[in-house]
């Protein structure tokens, strides 16, 4: 008799079934979607149909009457401050959180000021950083970089924790200095952890730039849906929506790709 | 080179060692004043599992947990000098083989270059010329550019062995180095030990809780008991090595592996007779 394979969470589940499946959801939202929107059930104003968002993309894409592309402009706004504020990131939020990771008293120290807003609504923080920094491009990218930092941080110092304590008394006794233990034998192991963290902190950017950027933006994708949303444009809404969830898609995977090119060696831990 | 070339002495002083226990209502006693004077040959501490060995030989190797003074009292002594800090010319190797995993073999057991403390000491020059021996004493040349994760259970503590040998360390601490391996290669571990000892004597304090292991490795045994740990037994083993298969089944070694048991099973009752009287 072989085992069940539906409530059996050890069931190999083969590529192509689990493509099939994938795809096969998508097709059906589609298709329920389509047929929503299609009969009027309801109206365009509030779901457009699908054929309407592409035809909102394909404007979006190319605007012919003025020669532009409003979709490229606002990409490349978001994805700027994107990798602005992800630069910020890692060039402070990683040694800050080695430094914690290595430290018990510095831990002890800054979590009681990092940790609780990993739970609290970084967004409630926008009218405050709107009054300090005011309206312009520094406040967008201050705030996707506190909005992710406060993830990154604590992520990147439990990495440091996470590797067994051996390595750090083994290069202890070959006679490294603490530094050099930390250095040497500790964070080389973390390395892999600390990737996702740096995953995880531009996925909660890509996910907080719409808010960044409702705010007197002048170009950038989250710009682009509220200015249509303003003006009724549903199918642009749409579109803009699927770009960034695309976008934030396609980052995400080509960051796992990098790190798994970086570190081979970390599932063999 | 059959006489330890490098004279070298581990003296241990009256060693206590007491940790706070985890309600905070007293402290458990876990090595209760060991004092015991080793010279060079392979030394085996054997005791069963948690009896506090390895925390005499972290002692030795100057390793000190976090946040417990260790030894709680007592001195361990070094060529007659205390040992408070890691030692340069003692070096651990642990079961856990501690190898880096995105580096290759060669850049492991090149490890120490890497610190400031060895690259003071120690060029280039001499760092590969070691490194190149300690390899090929290890029987690792063919793995040079490999990285831990294509090894197998005994190459990784090759590795780890060479990474100690690179030094040329008058004292080698192993904690229960072979332990986690299977029994065909630890066999061939063992075998690798007696080799390099016969090339290069020094003092090895080796800890297992394997009797086998002991008798087959060890000049002289300290046997531990538990929970604190106390000296049970303490005896030479003059059979020269490789220890055959015969000698390991003369009356001999079976009374020695008879008198082992015995002084183990009497500290596991005495262990036990003391619970009941709590």
């Amino acid at each position: 008799m072989s085992e069940p394979t539906t409530w059996n969470p050890y069931a190999p589940l083969s590529a192509q079934t689990t493509r099939t499946l994938g795809i096969g959801a998508v097709v059906a939202v589609l298709l329920l979607w389509a047929i929503v929107s299609g009969t009027g059930l309801v109206s365009p104003n509030k779901l457009p149909a699908p054929w309407q968002v592409a035809k909102a993309f394909v404007y979006l894409a190319w605007d012919g009457e003025n020669q532009r592309s409003l979709l490229l402009n606002a990409t490349l706004w978001s994805v700027g401050r994107v990798l602005a504020a992800g630069a910020l990131v890692i060039a402070i939020g990683i040694p800050i959180g080695v430094l914690m990771g290595a430290s018990p008293k510095l831990n002890a120290t800054l979590s009681p000021l990092i940790d609780p807003f990993r739970s609290a609504p970084v967004v409630a923080l926008l009218p405050i950083m709107v009054m300090w920094f005011g309206i312009g491009e520094w406040m967008k990218i201050l705030f996707l970089f506190v909005g992710a930092v406060v993830y990154l941080i604590p992520m990147v110092r439990d990495a440091v924790r996470a590797v067994p304590q051996a390595y750090w008394i083994s290069a202890r006794d070959l006679g490294a200095t603490p530094m050099e233990a930390v250095r040497h034998a500790v964070l080389p192991l973390a390395m892999p952890r600390i990737a996702d963290a740096v995953i995880v902190g531009v996925s909660v950017m890509w996910t907080y730039i719409t808010v960044a950027e409702y705010v007197n933006a002048r170009e950038g994708l989250g710009q682009l849906i509220q200015n249509a949303r303003r003006f009724s444009a549903m199918d642009q809404v749409f579109a803009g929506i699927i770009v960034i969830v695309a976008f934030a898609l396609l980052s995400y995977q080509l960051m796992q790709y990098i790190k798994k090119k970086m570190y081979p060696w970390e599932t063999k831990l | 080179m059959s006489a330890p070339a490098n004279p070298v002495s581990i003296e241990l002083k009256d060693i206590v060692q007491e940790y706070p226990t985890k309600d905070g209502s007293g402290v458990l006693r876990v090595v209760d004043g060991i004092s015991l004077t080793l010279s060079p040959g392979i030394n085996m501490l054997l005791g069963p599992s948690g009896c506090g060995k390895s925390t005499i030989l972290h002692m030795m190797g100057g390793v000190r947990p976090i946040g417990v003074a260790t030894p709680t009292s007592g001195t361990v002594l070094i060529d007659g000098v205390p040992c408070t800090e890691a030692h340069d010319d003692a070096v651990m190797v642990f079961q856990r083989y501690a190898n880096r995993p995105d580096l290759t073999v060669e850049e492991n057991v090149a490890f120490p270059f890497r610190l400031k403390h060895w690259r003071a000491r120690i060029d280039a020059a001499e760092a590969r010329r070691r490194l190149d021996e300690t390899l090929a004493a290890v029987g690792l040349s063919g793995h040079r550019k490999h990285l831990p994760s294509q090894l197998s259970g005994g190459q990784n503590q090759r590795v780890a062995l060479a990474r100690a040998l690179v030094l040329r360390p008058r004292i080698l601490l192993m904690d229960e180095p072979f332990g986690a391996l299977d029994a065909q290669t630890r066999a061939e571990m063992q075998q690798l030990l007696v080799q390099i000892y016969e090339q290069n004597p020094c003092l090895v304090v080796f800890v297992t809780h394997d009797v086998t292991e002991a008798l087959t490795l060890g000049d002289r045994v300290v046997v531990l008991s538990t929970q604190p740990a106390k000296i049970a037994d303490d005896f030479a083993i003059l059979e020269p090595r490789p220890r055959s298969v015969t000698w390991q089944r003369s009356t001999e070694a079976v009374r020695m592996e008879e008198r082992i048991l015995s002084q183990l099973h009497a500290a596991s009752t005495g262990r036990a007779s003391l619970r009941v009287s709590v």
